[in-house]
């Protein structure tokens, strides 16, 4: 018997009785929209975690420092956390004497496979002035390939910066608030003041002395009092840089090659401060981009085996994703609870469609129909209530997911809190709900299909 | 060469409640490539039994079945069913048409299990339902047919897939006398002389004198008569 035939057969069957056949599908249905929706919930809550980690663009960095040089490493066990961390993120191998975070270390770093850039974080403690207000602050280079990435896609005011030479900063809406009280619009294209510590030569040193500083530090180098005005190109909504320690502090960005210039980036690390000044300057920490997210964790390995320490916020993430497979996989429990009950429902419709078409079975039979042309006629039904029941489910589920959503969104305005999404349906869970509701049905009707075409076609055929 | 059908020593029993009931008891006959046979007997002579077993519908207790040379003895249940689509056709007292189905699709029901592709079915149905005398009932369903042309129906649809023996059991059980005599008509054009085997299974012997070139009686699973008409 050709499959054509058999759905067909199966088809007018179903016709045959619309109205259990609809009320079978309904249950189906409603079993697929409880796991879709559960599961949409839990990818939309996971979205709303992990997502905004991969906007800010973190994702795809790894953050290089010198190597720590706390002694020997061994005996690291069951000495607290910060142990395991520097083994973890700590470098692989006994470190070179020559691992520091120079130039030529930046020249290696980008010639590592996969890598998109390499570029060092500069932090410039600055006191900005806008107006009457001050503010100390932490200006941080940022690359022009910054442009359209993490916090620099949406701007409140204004745009990134035109290009590396230009005086231009951008500041964060936070801070811009606490500076003034004009909107974002007004504030872009004025100028924002920073003042700041640098190396000097000790010929002009004299000139802005630090209060309160020795004029001459040990070494030859000597501190002066810089000040620097910036246009405010514009405002971003969240403050940040390319990198994630550096954001938490840095209300004021500025491009790379200017921060650079300020000349002062290693005030903030004695060690470079005690260095003699003939060595080459090294920074602090590194940035390194690679293309894609999921080539971190090689990146970052191979930069370890250099004798660096790196580590990535991938890492930190590697948990919490396990920690959402378990609460997908929870929800998705919880959501075929209605999905089991549909499939009774199916084994219910099958065994009694059976017992009314017996005689019809025997007749088959009696014609030349096999056990096998049976047995099939009937699990194609219950794949096609399965299919329809998934197909409906889905459409009911991401309605009564709109609703929640439009619900819980209003309560959420009401409060305060910006509006998200609750319910997100992705493809694979559109595939994976039609394709599961199908097996379960298959499943479901396996038995009582079994079951019809074992049906002695002589005892068939006397049934009424 | 092989007989139509031969059985040897044919035997079917079953229990019915503690009663053991020997439906069958030791049946040998042969009915030869061609031949009109009609099978006489009072109801539980076993002459139903026997028609189920040469069908294939049904496995003997002892005994063997030999169909156009081939023991069903043997058969798997899928080779049994193939034996039911090819070889017989079978003819029911309450002529056992699925009811929402047309008269024409009940037809290609039959070609749809042997795999026939849609078209040359649809085709092959109008021409037997032409055949039997429904030209015009062919989108009619068994409710709104008579029970004669019911009848006509079962029988297009017994010789859909061409088949060498029609197994009739009471064709014309539930019908009125003058319709009884139409379908005998029609199952006597089928054996067209020799063409194609027929057993006619009923319990009217003037009615099987008068079709059937001979006649077996069958009384408690046993032979008790034959006769030539």
């Amino acid at each position: 018997m050709m499959l054509s035939d058999t759905t067909q057969l199966a088809l007018r069957n179903l016709r045959e009785a619309v109205l259990r056949t609809v009320l079978t599908a309904l249950g189906v249905s409603i079993g697929i929209a409880s796991l879709v929706g559960m599961v949409s919930f839990g990818v939309a809550i996971q979205d709303q975690v992990v997502g905004s980690f991969m906007r800010s663009g973190l994702f795809d960095t790894v953050t290089v420092t010198e190597p720590f040089r706390a002694g020997p490493r061994a005996g690291g066990r069951g000495r607290g956390g910060a142990n395991a961390f520097r083994q973890q993120v700590g470098p692989s191998k006994q470190a070179p004497a020559d691992a520091r975070l120079d130039d030529d270390a930046l020249k290696k770093f980008a010639a590592i496979d996969r890598v998109e850039e390499v570029f060092p974080n500069i932090r410039v403690p600055v006191q900005a002035t806008y107006g009457d207000a001050h503010e100390f602050t932490a200006a941080i280079g940022v690359p022009m390939s910054a442009r359209g990435r993490g916090v620099f896609q949406s701007f409140t005011a204004g745009r990134f910066f035109a290009n590396e030479s230009e005086d231009a900063c951008l500041i964060s809406q936070d801070f811009a608030s606490r500076l003034t009280d004009r909107k974002p619009a007004q504030i872009v294209g004025t100028s924002l003041t920073l003042a700041y510590a640098s190396q000097g030569n000790s010929a002009d040193a004299a000139a802005a002395m630090l209060p309160g500083m020795p004029p001459m530090l040990p070494g030859g180098l000597s501190i002066q009092r810089s000040e620097k005005a910036f246009r405010i190109a514009g405002i971003v909504e969240r403050q940040g840089g390319p990198d994630p320690v550096a954001v938490l502090f840095s209300a004021v960005m500025i491009p790379l090659a200017k921060a650079r210039a300020m000349g002062s980036y290693d005030v903030l690390s004695p060690q470079a401060l005690l260095r003699p000044p003939s060595d080459k300057p090294s920074y602090s920490t590194v940035t390194v981009r690679v293309a894609r997210a999921q080539d971190t964790e090689e990146v970052e390995k191979k930069i370890r085996d250099m004798g660096y320490t790196a580590f990535s916020i991938a890492d930190v993430l590697k948990n919490d994703r396990r920690a959402f497979i378990l609460l997908d996989l929870f929800l998705g429990l919880v959501g075929s609870i209605a999905l089991t009950v549909a499939s009774l429902g199916i084994v219910n419709t099958m065994v009694m469609s059976i017992l009314e078409r017996t005689r019809e079975i025997g007749i088959m039979k009696a014609i030349g129909g096999s056990d096998e042309d049976v047995r099939r006629i009937f699990l194609i039904e219950a794949a096609l209530i399965g299919l329809m029941g998934g197909v409906f489910g889905l459409i009911l589920g991401w309605a009564v997911g709109r609703g929640i959503n439009y619900g819980a969104n209003y309560y959420l305005r009401t409060q305060g809190v910006p509006a998200t999404n609750l319910f997100l349906i992705p493809w694979w869970l559109v595939a994976g709900g039609i394709t599961f509701a199908l097996l379960v049905s298959l499943v479901a009707g396996s038995f009582p299909a079994m079951r019809a075409s074992r049906l002695d076609p002589i005892q068939a055929l006397r049934h009424d | 060469m092989d007989a139509a059908v031969e059985t040897q020593d044919l035997a079917k029993h079953y229990t019915m409640g503690r009663a053991l009931v020997r439906a069958l008891d030791g049946v040998t006959l042969r009915v030869e490539r061609g031949e009109f046979v009609g099978l006489l007997g009072t109801s539980g002579s076993g002459k139903s039994t026997l028609l189920n077993l040469v069908a294939g519908l049904d496995r003997p207790t002892a005994g063997s079945v030999v169909v156009f040379g081939r023991n069903l003895d043997g058969l798997s249940r899928a080779d049994l069913s193939l034996h039911r689509r090819k070889m017989v056709g079978m003819i029911f007292q309450s002529f056992n048409l699925i009811p929402t189905m047309t008269a024409a699709e009940n037809v290609a029901l039959a070609m749809m299990f042997a795999g026939v592709p849609r078209g040359a079915r649809d085709r092959r149905a109008r021409e037997l339902l032409e055949q039997v005398g429904l030209g015009g009932r062919q989108r009619h369903r068994p409710k709104e047919l008579s029970g004669g042309e019911q009848q006509r129906v079962s029988i297009a649809r017994a010789l859909a897939n061409d088949p060498e023996i029609l197994l009739a059991d009471e064709p014309t059980g539930n019908l009125d006398s003058k319709t009884a005599h139409e379908i005998l008509s029609l199952l006597q054009a089928l054996n067209d002389g020799g063409k194609r085997s027929v057993v006619l299974v009923t319990h009217d012997a003037s009615l099987a004198s008068r079709c059937a070139q001979r006649t077996i009686t069958l009384l408690d699973g046993r032979i008790v008569a034959e006769a030539q008409s």
